[in-house]
């Protein structure tokens, strides 16, 4: 009863012409044909430890054949594992044959050569240091669990363990972290009751709890993450929109958290919310609801921006220069030109406005002249057209407050002053700013003109 | 089938009629089955005092038994019993079973390597006097129901030796046989096995007494005229760099260093082994050690549980596609040569300096790294001409120019699955010399520690000793059952050790003027896999597949401890600090290792014990204590993995396998392996 089939030997018998075989005596060669292999792979496997693998590979067994005398294989020697395909030849009578890729002489004579492999090199690093190792990119995590083994193999010399380097290396725990049941139904009970559109008691409930309780750390991440989920899918509705980002003011509230590590996981909800192209459904909410949201993100950012900007010296630039791409991006609807521009007020100030609006008015004009003329758009143009006059107010204020009473009298008056200010800032806003009739509000306005 | 109806029929009648028919003639070849049946329940019922020594019988029983059978004729009966009772073998004995399943012909064995090893050899098994008695007596009553066939195999194929149990000492006392029991660890005794020998010696006459031949463990004594020149250089030395204080100066360090042996080293005779004259490169080559070894990082010994802060650096090998096969660095650390399955060498300059010949044609651009090709072969191992590291720049502001390329290796060898050994010069970057002896491919090669000679391995189950300057081999080492896997130097060169794999799997020490075995050590249950004897020359080093690390004490010939923690597959490589206090080792885990060196208190003394009374050279038969492996002096041994308490650190590294670990001079471990992600 031999593993290998006694059929086989029948068969190469008849290949060199023995038609009948005594059946002992097929058995008994069967026997010796599985003796004989299992001798090549032990031989087989002395080439591979030598050689310091753990895959035994077709090179392998030529040797051992080589070393035990017998002509090798030749035909199957590959760098790769071989691939074995089955055909039937009758019934329960499988035979395996080495698969050959067919291929396109032509092919293969026209397509580019094959890479050259890449050669070998070594690089150097310190596995260890004085007894303790690295903790550097070349040098394995440190596994809790075969500290814990060398813990316990150490017996109860505990500094064996301190001077192989286990206690000062950071661990990182590969699991996720287990969060506690109450935490958990916790976390669940307010993401229902922030979204409960029928229920406003139990929803301020919710944002009282966030923004007081201590020893919601634990939860941060997952919030940040539920806020990331309601704003990607939920751009339809207002109603989810603005609740997310109360959400997150609410977390910005509460001082027992500490969210330096997750803004730049808030940012971009917010962001969303501030510039987004689409915002709610204008035919449930009404054209300009999302005005509405886009201030209170506007106003969210900058109180993000106040908070961390120390933490994250990145973080303002980075969002300026969002702001600012949609700005100049004409093709964005008018919503997002509003959100931007709020945005850059908030975030950078009358320096901003100075340096990143305030140049590009003349060209904004021509859009917004066109939105004014189009009566689809007017009402949203009109919404872009206070941001930017609330805007130059913030750098009169500015002006005013750093160079306190300028004298302006060098000012050209009526139709000249006009003139030149339809030249600084357009057609649309150069009316208003005329009308408001302050002089400092305008010189404001013109301050391009007196730096020059 | 008849047997098979015959054998019904016999049951049957041990129900009613009385059994007409005899043990084996009822049984055919399941007797040997029953027989084997019956003393392992015996033994598994045994007094717990009795079961550890007793456990032992089985394995060479199991063999014998199964070799027995199968040469009977038995082969189905055969088949049967190795896949009842193999699993119970599995963890010790791996390699063995996996050379012994194929055999179900009595001409297979006949022809097995590892069944003409057990059925031409005695396996040699040391009992206490009253388990044997237990043991006779249980077989004689139970002689006509399979008895007489282990007493058969007994009386044939083991050699069992009785002992007093007072003599066996510590080593059976009940305490130490409880701790045993908890770790369940199995591991052979120091005498047990093939070779059948005393505990460390190699005089296999069984009627021999245990005194073992006298070693010369001293170092080497230098030339005179080289010992005279190296003074020289060394007092000019001194006064061109006086020493930073607080530090001695070199011929201070020298004078003591050639002072300090101890009394009852005695050092091999110069004039045995011939050396070619000293050059001025050697006297450099002095300098520089002397230099080197006061300037080094000293690492002490375990002291109060907290071992020394070894620094280890990493080199990485990318892109080998694991046709790595081995990887050498030079002894002054500018190299690093690499042996590989594609039968080619290649060698990298560690300091990025272009490898320059010169044979180069003119306006050829050397590169930081060269190929030697010339093997027809997967190359197993490399082997630089010994060379001392060049001078690092001090940190008193010297900076130093005297990096001469004369210390820098000027030969290396290699050999390869095509059986030949090959002598590569590094000035020229091409083969010198090919050595042709060896009839199967050679699995190891190493320079002696002073260069001129070189030792080889070969799976022709010999190691040889050759001179560079002569092709054919100077001595055979014979005696090894397999392969011979490994070797290395005795650091005074008077000697060499050998291990070998499958079915063997002992070390042996060789006398290099004589060409005998010195001493035998048997202990490992895998392959050989590595060896390094410490540099003050007492202790060796062994390591085997199975992930365990061993210390053989050369002079007593005796296990100092087993040393566990890496995972199976291989320490590739092992190495000592300076002070022969610390061993680190490397291996298939993926892990570099720091052991401390130090025996546990108690066997120490023992050892000591052992050693004068060697030393008296007229131990009689009293000394046959089978000392107990001692490593899991801790006695909470659970599995292998668990690491015993003496490893200091383990450094895991980045999926790359260890293949070569060694110390600097300066005590700074190198360690190299190929990234396999």
């Amino acid at each position: 009863m031999s593993v290998w089939n006694p059929e086989n030997v029948i068969d190469v018998a008849e290949s060199v012409g023995i038609a009948s075989l005594n059946k002992d005596v097929v058995e008994h060669l069967a026997r010796d044909v599985e003796y004989r292999m299992s001798q090549v792979l032990n031989e087989a496997l002395k080439f591979m430890r030598h050689a310091k693998r753990t895959t035994l590979t077709t090179q392998d067994v030529s040797q051992a054949l080589r070393l035990l005398d017998v002509e090798p294989l030749y035909g199957y020697e590959s760098t790769r594992p071989l691939r074995f395909g089955e055909a039937s030849i009758g019934p329960g009578q499988p035979l395996f044959y080495v698969e050959d890729e067919e291929v396109d002489f032509e092919k293969l004579i026209n397509a580019p050569l094959p890479r050259v492999p890449r050669e070998m090199s070594f690089t150097a690093h310190w596995l260890a240091v004085e007894g303790v190792q690295p903790s550097i990119p070349q040098n394995p995590l440190t596994d809790p669990r075969s500290a814990e083994l060398a813990a316990k193999g150490s017996g109860a010399n505990s500094t064996l363990a301190a001077i192989s380097g286990n206690d000062n290396v950071s661990v990182k725990p590969l699991v996720k972290h287990v969060l506690s049941k109450e935490l958990q139904l916790y976390f669940e009970r307010i993401c229902s009751a922030v979204l409960d559109e029928g229920n406003d008691e139990y929803r301020s409930a919710a944002f009282v709890s966030l923004r007081t309780d201590t020893g919601l750390h634990q939860l941060v991440p997952y919030f940040v993450q539920f806020a990331a989920d309601k704003v990607t899918h939920n751009l339809k509705s207002i109603f989810v929109l603005s609740q997310t980002m109360q959400l997150l003011d609410a977390l910005l509230d509460n001082k027992s958290l500490y969210l330096a590590p997750y803004v730049p996981g808030i940012i971009p909800s917010v962001l969303t919310c501030l510039i987004g192209k689409h915002l709610g459904s204008p035919a449930q909410d009404g054209a300009t609801t999302h005005f509405a949201l886009r201030d209170y993100a506007a106003s969210l950012l900058s109180k993000i921006a106040r908070q961390y900007a120390s933490s994250s010296s990145t973080l303002k630039p980075r969002i300026a220069r969002s702001c600012l791409k949609s700005f100049l991006d004409s093709h964005k609807p008018y919503g997002t030109h509003y959100g931007a521009i709020l945005g850059l007020t908030m975030i950078a100030g009358a320096e901003g406005v100075r340096a990143l609006i305030l140049p590009n008015l003349k060209a904004y004009d021509m859009h917004l002249l066109e939105g004014m003329n189009d009566d689809s758009k007017k009402e949203q143009a009109e919404y872009v057209v206070q941001a930017l006059m609330r805007a130059l107010e913030m750098l009169e204020e500015d002006v005013v407050a750093m160079e306190g009473l300028t004298q302006t009298n060098g000012h050209p008056e009526g139709e000249a002053l006009s003139e030149r200010l339809v030249d600084a800032v357009g057609g649309v806003l150069a009316p208003r700013i005329l009308a408001s009739g302050r002089q400092s509000f305008i010189s404001a306005a013109l301050e391009k003109d007196l730096d020059v | 089938m008849l047997r098979k109806e015959s054998s019904n029929v016999a049951t049957l009648d041990e129900h009613g009629q009385p059994v007409a028919l005899s043990f084996a003639d009822r049984l055919g070849g399941q007797q040997w089955f029953f027989a084997f049946k019956l003393l392992r329940e015996w033994i598994d019922n045994i007094l717990d005092i009795y079961k550890p020594e007793l456990r032992r019988l089985l394995w060479p029983l199991f063999v014998y038994c199964y070799l027995q059978c199968a040469a009977d004729a038995y082969s189905r009966d055969a088949r049967d019993f190795f896949s009842t009772y193999s699993k119970f073998f599995e963890e010790e004995h791996s390699d063995d079973l996996r050379a012994l399943s194929g055999i179900d012909l009595p001409e297979h064995v006949q022809e097995n390597e590892v069944a003409t090893i057990y059925r031409e050899n005695r396996y040699r098994l040391t009992l206490s006097k009253m388990a044997f008695a237990t043991l006779i007596e249980f077989l004689e009553t139970k002689e006509s129901e399979g008895g007489k066939q282990i007493t058969f195999l007994i009386t044939n194929h083991l050699l069992l030796r009785t002992v007093d149990r007072a003599a066996l000492g510590g080593a059976r006392s009940l305490q130490r046989l409880m701790e045993e029991k908890q770790g369940e660890e199995q591991a052979p005794a120091e005498d047990e096995g093939i070779p059948g020998h005393h505990p460390g010696s190699a005089n296999l006459d069984p009627n021999a007494t245990s005194a073992l031949n006298r070693l010369a463990l001293g170092p080497l004594p230098m030339e005179p005229d080289l010992m005279e020149d190296v003074k020289a250089e060394l007092t000019t030395e001194d006064l061109l760099h006086p020493p930073p204080p607080g530090r001695s100066s070199l011929s201070e360090q020298f004078e003591q260093r050639i002072k300090t042996e101890p009394l009852d080293d005695t050092a091999p005779p110069r004039d045995a082994i011939p050396f070619p004259a000293s050059t001025a490169r050697d006297v450099a080559m002095e300098v520089q050690k002397v230099r080197e070894n006061r300037d080094r990082f000293r690492i002490e010994g375990k002291t109060g549980g907290v071992g020394p802060g070894v620094s280890v650096t990493m080199f990485t090998f990318h892109n080998t596609f694991d046709s790595v096969n081995c990887i050498e660095f030079s002894g002054d650390n500018t190299l690093v040569a690499v042996g590989t399955a594609e039968s080619y060498i290649r060698v990298w300059s560690l300091e990025d300096r272009a490898l320059t010949s010169p044979q180069d044609p003119p306006g050829f651009q050397p590169s930081a790294s060269r190929r030697l090709i010339g093997h027809s072969g997967p190359v197993y191992a490399l082997s630089f001409s010994p060379s001392a590291a060049l001078p690092e720049p001090r940190t008193n502001g010297h900076i130093h120019t005297t990096t001469s390329p004369d210390s820098q290796p000027r030969y290396m060898l290699s050999s390869s699955a095509d059986t030949t050994i090959r002598l590569w010069s590094l000035d020229t970057w091409s083969n010198i010399v090919v050595y042709r002896s060896h009839n199967a491919p050679v699995w190891d090669v190493r320079f002696c520690p002073h260069g001129h000679y070189f030792v080889s391995a070969s799976a022709d189950r010999t190691a040889r000793l050759w001179s560079t300057p002569q092709i054919a081999p100077l001595r055979l080492f014979v005696g090894h059952d397999s392969d011979v896997e490994t070797v290395a130097w005795h650091p005074n060169g008077a000697y060499v050790f050998t291990g070998a794999g499958v079915g063997d799997r002992t070390v042996r020490m060789w006398d290099l003027v004589k060409g005998t075995q010195v001493r035998i050590f048997t202990g490992h249950a895998g392959n050989v896999t590595a060896i390094a004897c410490a540099p003050n020359g007492h202790i060796v080093a062994s390591a085997d597949d199975k992930g365990t690390i061993i210390l053989w004490h050369l002079r007593s010939g005796r296990l100092i401890k087993r040393m566990r923690g890496h995972g199976a597959g291989g320490i590739w490589s092992l190495d000592w600090s300076v002070e022969s206090t610390v061993l680190v080792s490397g291996g298939a885990d993926q892990s570099v290792r720091i052991w401390d060196v130090q025996p546990q208190k108690e066997t120490y003394a023992k050892t000591n014990g052992d050693v004068t009374k060697i030393d008296g050279a007229t131990v009689g038969g009293g000394n046959t204590s089978v000392s107990k492996p001692s490593g899991g002096g801790g006695g909470k041994l659970k599995g292998r993995e668990q690491a015993t308490p003496d490893m200091i650190s383990d450094f895991k590294t980045k999926k790359s396998p260890v293949y070569k670990v060694k110390f600097t001079q300066m005590n700074l471990v190198m360690a190299s392996g190929a990234y396999l992600p």
